[in-house]
């Protein structure tokens, strides 16, 4: 079953713009001029139920925009949008009861309250009863290990505990999809793993969708099956994460470290990336040259050590964005 | 109603915490007054004088009351934390819950005035016994009167800065608005009462929010008669549903053209 449906979803921002200098900023006065930017252009996907999908791109590329639309915030300008067969534009209040989200670089929590009077509040504001919210409050508490600083004034909190209670706000009416927008921005790597794992664990257990934008290639290759990358408001992949892989990864990269400098032959599917002293970094297209005949072309007996590795997600990715439609 | 009264509850517990703020905020007050005092002392040569009505005692309560409410309500929630809302986009993030947007704003602006108001009262309520004496001919039934006027002044200043905030959506800045507005609200209405300018120009004055905001409620308290009672509560109930119907339709027009930015 579909929760989301985006059909050629656009949306356009007017936009001032202004000549530079005090002529310019004059001029604007009597003649203001705008210029009209597709945020959002001709937009279609849809997401299933329990799935957890990255929905990525560069900075401008239109994904909180469209997040924006998909939440009530945004009116489109075209096509038709639905979550949870409601119509985010017509409903958003109704929405609102059945959605979660989290923007990482936007606080919802009353800052001097405490993480427990937070989360009464949320709790009072979607209705729920206050016994119903106490046993709410215990069990994400117990879940996200809050414990400790559940009386603790948020203003005090680390950010990786803010994160977390934030997490939990947006779960406590249990919001059947869970929007996440950056949740992992400026935390260090064991509170990233640890958000991470409790968001899959929400996802295993509670079964809700996640739609997940990030910059943090971690965050999309450990939580999300599914990626739709976005740039210039438009849909350039939308693929599964295993797919997108077994495509994009015949390239592999070559390290390798011989016992003394050597000139390397010129062949074609192997590029020289690196080299220092003995050291050699090689990147080999799978589709030119099989990775057992590229070692071939390397001096195997006086090799100290090897190492063979993909080529990382990011660098897809980077290389996804700066490519056109696929 | 309950998530709002949630809302004020929490508004409640976090103001709490800023109470001794507030009691700063009487130095400004009291210069205020005490020059205000001075030019109303200066004004009754003879203490037996009435000017537009007023005893010079009833006059100077007359402007501490005013002065009180608007010390007591002056909150930044209804005016620039609404305009920076909009303009920085976090009205986004606030759109997105059950409730509503401008409901969420009054009820803050309530919370906030709910701590800050009776604080002054009491200060300015010592002060005035101190420095002018008894307010004259004022019982305890009076004050239990003109709450309710109080308070529907209060919130109609509330709902009408609001209004002017909500302009944001479709100009960059409303501030100059909120400037002409609380200009004419301190002059018309807060340091003189409406009685003090020409016969020909009250009538327009009790057509404005000022006679609903400030001026019905003190004059109730200083000069209690039950048709004024009457007759300012219902110009105060017809200006709270107007300017909720205002405020309900600049917001639903407005949220349209929200423009944020990326992030």
């Amino acid at each position: 079953m579909n929760v989301i449906e985006a059909e050629h979803l656009s949306k356009t921002f007017r936009v001032k713009q202004k000549e530079k200098g005090m002529r310019g900023s004059l001029k604007a006065i009597f003649h203001p001029q705008t210029e009209e930017i597709n945020a959002v252009n001709n937009v279609s996907f849809s997401v299933q139920e329990g799935e957890m999908l990255a929905f990525i791109g560069p900075n401008g590329a239109g994904k909180s925009t469209t997040i924006k639309m998909l939440t009530g915030i945004l009116y489109p300008d075209g096509g038709k949008v639905e979550v949870l067969g409601i119509d985010p534009t017509k409903q958003r209040r109704a929405l609102s009861y059945q959605i979660g989200t989290v923007f990482g670089q936007k606080e919802q929590l009353w800052t001097h309250l405490t993480p427990y009077d937070n989360f009464r509040f949320f709790g009072a504001i979607y209705d729920i009863g206050a016994n119903e919210i106490e046993s709410r409050i215990g069990m994400l508490s117990d879940t996200f290990d809050l414990g400790s600083f559940l009386n603790t004034p948020v203003r005090n909190l680390s950010l990786g505990q803010r994160i977390r209670c934030e997490i939990v706000a947006s779960l406590i009416h249990r919001p059947k999809v869970l929007f996440l927008d950056e949740p992992t921005i400026g935390l260090d790597p064991v509170v990233k793993e640890n958000i991470r794992s409790l968001i899959k664990q929400m996802n295993r257990e509670l079964h809700t969708t996640i739609f997940l934008t990030s910059h943090d290639i971690g965050d999309i290759e450990k939580l999300c099956k599914r990626i739709i990358i976005v740039n210039s408001g438009q849909i350039v992949l939308d693929d599964s994460m295993e797919h997108l892989k077994y495509h994009y990864l015949n390239k592999k990269i070559l390290e390798v470290k011989l016992q003394e400098e050597t000139a390397l032959p010129q062949v074609n599917g192997i590029t020289l990336l690196k080299q220092k002293g003995s050291h050699i970094k090689l990147e080999v297209d799978t589709t030119v040259i099989k990775i057992n005949d590229a070692l071939h072309n390397i001096d195997t007996e006086h090799v100290e050590d090897i190492n063979i590795s993909n080529v990382p997600l990011e660098n897809i990715i980077m290389e996804i964005y700066s490519s056109e439609k696929v | 109603m309950r998530k709002y009264a949630v809302i004020y509850r929490s508004i409640l517990m976090e103001n709490l915490q800023y109470a001794m703020n507030v009691i700063m905020g009487f130095i400004t007050y009291f210069m205020i007054v005490f020059i205000l005092m001075q030019l109303w002392n200066y004004m009754y040569s003879n203490p037996a004088d009435l000017i537009a009505g007023y005893s010079r005692q009833q006059m100077i309560w007359y402007v501490m009351i005013t002065e009180t409410i608007w010390f007591g309500t002056r909150t930044a929630t209804v005016t620039n934390q609404v305009t920076a809302d909009i303009k920085g986009g976090n009205i986004a993030y606030l759109m997105n819950k059950p409730y509503h947007y401008t409901l969420y704003i009054l009820t803050k602006y309530t919370g906030e005035w709910s701590i800050r108001l009776p604080i002054y009262a009491v200060f300015a309520a010592a002060v005035g016994v101190i420095m002018v004496g008894r307010l004259p001919d004022f019982h305890i039934i009076t004050l239990l009167a003109a709450i309710p006027s109080v308070i529907l002044g209060i919130t109609i200043q509330g709902v009408f800065k609001l209004c002017i905030s909500l302009i944001s959506f479709w100009i960059e800045d409303s501030n100059p608005f909120q400037w002409i507005y609380d200009k004419l609200i301190l002059v018309i209405g807060t340091i003189f009462p409406v009685e003090i300018f020409p016969e020909t120009l009250q009538p327009l004055l009790k057509l404005t929010p000022i006679y609903t905001v400030c001026y019905g409620p003190a004059k109730l308290l200083v000069d209690f008669q039950m048709d004024k009672y009457l007759e300012i509560l219902l110009a105060q109930v017809l200006y709270l549903g107007l300017g909720i119907l205002l405020m309900f339709f600049l917001y639903g027009k407005g949220v349209k053209k929200l423009y944020v930015n990326g992030g």
